[in-house]
Formats: C-alpha cells, sequence, structure tokens
C-alpha cells in the first residue's frame, strides 16, 4: 500500500477541493444577501410558509417522531380555515449543530413563524437565531427554565418543569405514604434534564425526602447497571428520573432487572408511549406528569383524538403530539384572525414578511386558544398558561410490548 | 465485596463488547492497514436483524411499518444468523467501499471516507426502513432463564453473564481459528507482508475478504448482544460504540488480536470503576485514561513500535 503523503507537493485534488470550496463560500454568500433583501419586500400571492424543525433523528427522535404526526394533523385540520399555510418540516436531529441548520434553512426559506426545536437544549442554542431574525418561534416541548426570556419572538406551548414536575411527587406520595429516601438520576448534558432534575430535587426536599444519591448520567447512556449497583446499597424507596426515552427507558427496564421494587417517578422527557418498546413490562408502574389528557372531552380534543387515532391504528395520543398540534394550532388561528381583521381585498401575503411577523407575534401572545391541551393563554413574555395539569401511571399490558398512561385523579393547577 | 463483585462482572461484560467490536476493526486494519469506518453500522445493522429473527415487529415510524418475519427464531438461532447476515453486509462494504480503491492503489484517507459514507448510507437505510425510534428485544428472549442471579451475594443481571459466555465462546474459537487453521494462517500472513503472501500462493484478495466476512460476523453478534443486555436506541446507537472499539483498538495496539481483548476489558473496567456520581462523565474518564496510557506506550498495550526507515 503507497504511503505518498498529501501534504507533498501542491496535489491537483487539494487544489479543486479549494476551488470548489471557494465557490461555495461565494454562492452562501449571496444566497445570504438575496435572503436579507427579500426580507423587506412583499411576501407575495402564496401560502405562507410555515417552518418546523424537531428531532427526527438521534436520541430525541422518538420525541420528534410524536411531534411530525401532531404537526400533520394540524396542518390537516386548520386547511381550509383562515389563510392558505404551507408546513415545511425540517430534521432538527437531537444536537444543537443540526437544530441550527434547519432554523436556518426555514429562515432562508422565508417562513413566516418557525415550531420547535425538540429540546430545550437546542432551544437554547437556536432560538436566539430567529429571535434576532424578528420571527415568533414557539416552543412545542422545550420545558426547561428560561425558555421564554431568550427573546421577545420565543414563547412556547410546553408548560414548564417548574409547574409540572413536583406534580408526580406528590402522587408518588399519595400512591405510597411511607416513602422515605430517594435517589435522583438525571442526564447532565441535557438542559431539560438538568433543569427538570433541580425541580424534582427541591420537590423532594420540601416534602423532606434528602436525595441519598444523586447520579450524573447522559443522554447518550444505555448501560447504568454500575450506576444501579452503587444506588441500590443506599435501598432508596424512590426514583426519580430525568432523562430522553432511550436512555430513561433503559435505567427503568435495568433498575428493575436489578431488584429495585420502590416506587419510580419520570420527567416530560420520558412521556411518550415510545418507552414501551425499551423497558417493556419493566415499564409498568411508572409514574409521569401531564400536560395533556387524551381523555378530556372537548370538541379540538376529540377531534384530535380521532384523528390520531384514525393515522396511527387505533393508538392513543401522547403529549408531545397534542404539543405539537397546539403549537400550529395557535400560529393557524393567530394567522387567522389577523386575515380577518385586514381591509376587504387585503391579504396577509401582501404584507412585508417583517411586519408580517411582528403583528403575528404581538396578536399571538394577546390570544386565548382551545387546544387539545385545553384552553391555553401566554404571559407578555411568551410563558404557557395552561389550566390543568394530570399524573399517569405506565400500565403495561400482558403481552410486554403495549400499554397505555392510565390518568390518576385530576389535580388542579396550583 | 459484592458490590464489587458486581461492578467487576458490569465492566467485563461491556469490555468484552468493545473487545468483540474492536476485534472486527482489528482483522480489517490487520490486512489492509485501513480502518474500517463502516464497522458501527454493520454493528447496530446486527442488532436489527436480531430484533427482527426473533419475530420483532417494524414500528410505525419505517417504511417497513408493521412488518414482521412470519417466523420467530429462538435468541441461541437468532444471534449466529445475524452475524452471518452481517459478514455477508460487510462483504458488500468491502466489495463498494474497499476494492475499487485498492485496485486504483489510492490513498489510505480515501477509504476513511469511503466507509465512513458506507457506514452513514447504511444507517439512514436502517433509518428509513425501520425508523427512528426504539427498539429492545423481548424479555423474555432468553427462555425459562430467569431476570437475575445471585453470585456470592451479588445481583447480576442473567443477559450479562451470558453477554460474558457468547463474547467468551466467540473469542476462543476466533483464537482457535486464527492460531490452528490454514486459513487463520493465512490471514495473518497477508497481515504481515501482502507481496510475500502474494508470492507464496495466498490469495490476497481472498483473505481481504475473509477479514471482512469475519469482522462482520463479529461486529453483528456484538450488536446482537447489546440488544439483548441494553436496547437500540436507534440507528445511531452504534456510533458510540465504534468509537469507543476505536480507542479500545489503539489501546490493545493496532493490529493486535490480544491486545484489543485485553483492552476492551480494561475499558470496560475502567467506565466500570467510574463512582456512579460521576458517571456521566464516564466517557471523559475513560478517553483520559485512553490518553494516558498512549503517552506512556505509544504502541498500545501489546502493539509493536513502529520502526521508521529513512
Amino acid at each position: 500500500m503507497g504511503q505518498a503523503s498529501i501534504f507533498q507537493a501542491p496535489h491537483r485534488s487539494l487544489r479543486a477541493a479549494s476551488l470548489l470550496l471557494s465557490a461555495s463560500l461565494l454562492a452562501s454568500s449571496l444566497v445570504a444577501c438575496g435572503n436579507s433583501a427579500r426580507d423587506d419586500r412583499a411576501g407575495g400571492t402564496g401560502p405562507l410558509p410555515i417552518g418546523a424543525a424537531i428531532a427526527l433523528t438521534g436520541n430525541a427522535s422518538v420525541i420528534g417522531q410524536d411531534q411530525r404526526i401532531g404537526l400533520e394533523l394540524a396542518r390537516d385540520h386548520f386547511q381550509g380555515n383562515g389563510p392558505a399555510l404551507e408546513l415545511t418540516i425540517e430534521d432538527g436531529g437531537s444536537d444543537e449543530g443540526t437544530a441550527t441548520n434547519a432554523f436556518r434553512s426555514l429562515i432562508s426559506a422565508d417562513v413566516v413563524a418557525l415550531i420547535g426545536p425538540s429540546l430545550s437544549q437546542q432551544a437554547f442554542a437556536v432560538d436566539p437565531i430567529a429571535d434576532r431574525a424578528g420571527i415568533p418561534v414557539i416552543g412545542p416541548s422545550n420545558t426547561a427554565t428560561g425558555i421564554p426570556e431568550i427573546g421577545p419572538f420565543v414563547s412556547r406551548v410546553s408548560a414548564p418543569v417548574a409547574q409540572v414536575a413536583p406534580l408526580s411527587i406528590a402522587a408518588a406520595l399519595r400512591l405510597n405514604p411511607k416513602i422515605r429516601s430517594a435517589a435522583v438520576f438525571y442526564a447532565q448534558d441535557d438542559a431539560y434534564s438538568t433543569s427538570e432534575s433541580k425541580i424534582f430535587q427541591q420537590a423532594l426536599i420540601d416534602r423532606n425526602l434528602k436525595p441519598v444519591a444523586v447520579i450524573r448520567t447522559s443522554v447518550s447512556d444505555t448501560d447504568f447497571q454500575s450506576q444501579i449497583t452503587e444506588t441500590l446499597r443506599r435501598n432508596p424507596d424512590l426514583i426519580v428520573i430525568s432523562g430522553l426515552p432511550s436512555d430513561g427507558g433503559n435505567l427503568v427496564r435495568q433498575l428493575r432487572e436489578l431488584g429495585f421494587k420502590g416506587t419510580l417517578v419520570a420527567g416530560n422527557g420520558m412521556n411518550s408511549p415510545n418507552i414501551y418498546s425499551i423497558c417493556q413490562r419493566f415499564c409498568d408502574g411508572l409514574l409521569i406528569a401531564q400536560a395533556y389528557s387524551p381523555e378530556s372531552t372537548t370538541p379540538i380534543n376529540r377531534a384530535f383524538v380521532a384523528a390520531y387515532t384514525k393515522a396511527r391504528g387505533g393508538a392513543v395520543p401522547p403529549q408531545f403530539s397534542a404539543q405539537a398540534f397546539a403549537a400550529y394550532q395557535v400560529i393557524a388561528e393567530t394567522l387567522s384572525s389577523l386575515q380577518v381583521s385586514l381591509p376587504a381585498g387585503a391579504t396577509l401575503a401582501a404584507l412585508p414578511r417583517a411586519e408580517l411577523r411582528r403583528r403575528l407575534n404581538t396578536a399571538l401572545l394577546k390570544g386565548r386558544y382551545q387546544t387539545p391541551l385545553g384552553e391555553i393563554r401566554f404571559t407578555p413574555e411568551g410563558e404557557v398558561i395552561q389550566k390543568q395539569f394530570y399524573v399517569a401511571q405506565v400500565r403495561m399490558n400482558p403481552d410486554g410490548r403495549s400499554g397505555r398512561f392510565q390518568l390518576l385523579p385530576t389535580v388542579p393547577t396550583p | 465485596m459484592d458490590t464489587l463483585l458486581q461492578i467487576l462482572i458490569n465492566g467485563i461484560s461491556t469490555g468484552a463488547v468493545y473487545g468483540l467490536v474492536a476485534l472486527g476493526y482489528t482483522l480489517v486494519f490487520s490486512v489492509l492497514g485501513v480502518i474500517n469506518f463502516a464497522h458501527g453500522a454493520v454493528f447496530t445493522l446486527g442488532a436489527y436483524l436480531t430484533y427482527l429473527l426473533l419475530g420483532g415487529a417494524v414500528g410505525a415510524n419505517g417504511l417497513l411499518a408493521g412488518l414482521h418475519l412470519p417466523f420467530a427464531l429462538p435468541f441461541w438461532a437468532a444471534l449466529p444468523i445475524a452475524g452471518l447476515l452481517t459478514a455477508l453486509v460487510s462483504l458488500g462494504v468491502e466489495a463498494s467501499a474497499f476494492r475499487p480503491l485498492r485496485r486504483q492503489q489510492a490513498e489510505p484517507l480515501l477509504y476513511l471516507i469511503t466507509s465512513l459514507g458506507a457506514g452513514v448510507i447504511l444507517v439512514n437505510l436502517l433509518q428509513i426502513l425501520l425508523g427512528a425510534e426504539g427498539y429492545s428485544l423481548p424479555t423474555t428472549a432468553l427462555g425459562s432463564l430467569p431476570t437475575t442471579l445471585s453470585l456470592a451475594g451479588a445481583q447480576l443481571r442473567t443477559v450479562q453473564l451470558v453477554l460474558l459466555l457468547v463474547a467468551a465462546v466467540v473469542l476462543a474459537v476466533l483464537s482457535v481459528w486464527l492460531e490452528g487453521s490454514r486459513s487463520g494462517k493465512a490471514l495473518q500472513a497477508v497481515s504481515e507482508d501482502p507481496t510475500t503472501a502474494r508470492l507464496l500462493g495466498i490469495d490476497s484478495d481472498a483473505m481481504i475478504r475473509l477479514g471482512f466476512a469475519v469482522s462482520g460476523f463479529l461486529a453483528g453478534i456484538a450488536g446482537g448482544l447489546v440488544s439483548l443486555s441494553l436496547s437500540i436506541s436507534g440507528p445511531y446507537f452504534g456510533i458510540s460504540y465504534g468509537l469507543k472499539a476505536l480507542g479500545v483498538l489503539v489501546l490493545g495496539g493496532l493490529g493486535s488480536v490480544p491486545g484489543a481483548v485485553l483492552a476492551g476489558l480494561i475499558v470496560g473496567c475502567a467506565e466500570a470503576l467510574v463512582p456512579a456520581e460521576w458517571s456521566g462523565y464516564r466517557d471523559a474518564i475513560a478517553y483520559a485514561f485512553l490518553f494516558g496510557v498512549l503517552l506512556l506506550r505509544p504502541q498500545g498495550l501489546l502493539g509493536r513500535p513502529q520502526i521508521s526507515k529513512v
């Protein structure tokens, strides 16, 4: 095998590569110039583009796949009501880099509003890009503390962890008042998990349950056997997990396999039927706080559940699909009301895009929306105000592969 | 004491998988002098194939949603069949990403790109066909074996012991084949010096193909074992194992078969001994350890020093 170095004498292929790179850079600059020029002109007459960047690949893809269904159902549901909208879904991956590329690509496509990304960790990286560009961005599943504070164009339909997470601890204590000690596992490389775990730990302290172990894991971990061995030596009655379906599901399975018989509480990141295939029969009994109930009987939720059930062969919609539906609904209904407020003959598409985005953001934060999540509205900063939350307990079927989120008695919003 | 035993068995079982994957890299490296970056993807494929052969159905998000084989094999049959199928895929990788470049006597760096490309294509195909959701082998895959076993007071998952046992058998068979069979010795001869081996009448191309096939088999078996113990967290889950095994390959000494096994066990145990509270930094600690060893011994634990001729 020849060992000639590519660093020897200028290589023709290297020169060609340099030329190609330069040409690409030049082309990118031209595209960028084109976009900035386009921001100032009137939009035109076509459908209004809405962009969504969600995790279709990587660790969080199980969340993104739930969200894609919710978005597609919302697009179909609101088609024909109000101005024509065109939804583009981009893969935002499960990391900040991919989400940044997806946001930039959608911004280049001159979208009116953005939905996404799937993870809070990504939101801290990409929401400032949309905010600087003056594009309203709605987080469908970003629950970490500090998301709406990123900027005036950032809001979310996903209730913050501070509101939701403590409910499952309260439910665990209602189910088993003898709980005296707790251990905490969280993915230290994920902003949502870290943020949620702080809330969980405070909730435990508030109830005189000082954690006997706080174990920092990683979202890419699947093997927790050594950590579990050490933790179980400290005999916790309750274990609280903040992670995503893949790492969290494996953790639940291994905890049960290694003999943990106490109560398990999981955070919002594991709030998906996609955990069934990972922890299987060991998912049974897991407590997870919910921002959505498929059993709600409001007309919009009945329509959403019917559409979802039809699309997914009888399956019950998960929270992430409902939240994605709500995010699209907020944008669609606000644009619809803006259209109505225009003089006869005028269209939103004809407005300068920057002006349309500004009006959309202002109106969006003032509205009330009857969504599958129940009635929601926003604070002036973009924080969602939601009326009702729930706690569900996972109940696995005898086959150990399918199950359901069985709601415990409802808990009113504090 | 029981906790230490438990942690050590955790480490050895994890290390055995690293060793299996690293051996796959080693076999290709020893005959071609290049790294096969598609190896992690072949490992992933092995996990999916084991799942499907056990009768698992494709989830809702892939093009093949709902599909399952009309039969369900027991784990003991599914695992070697998955290994054989990944051996065929590995041969495909050799034919498409390596052989054309070899014929043109291309730079070794180019193999890196073509094999990486083959790996990315394979992973994306898996995602398109099977979706990105996680899959787990049924918890009943080991039949009537209990979920946990008690050994000297330590509580152990049965799957860990099965993983360890299978890995040990595979490694033993591989050693016997390499040292005791004609084809194993021919493979070693090609890894020593392909030109001399050719002059001695050994078909180097056939040996390279054999190296890829065995490498693919090992990756498939390792993928199937990991999917039994943990889960398939999506088409990308082989990447971290592939990267870790690359570190193991270097630590053991490039091209050294016993080195890959030894280094796998060392890295597995080093990871298991990281305190639980710091387990989120396990990779950083494992790589820092690797870094330190390589500073002291650049040729790896059992590698031979490179002699530069001027």
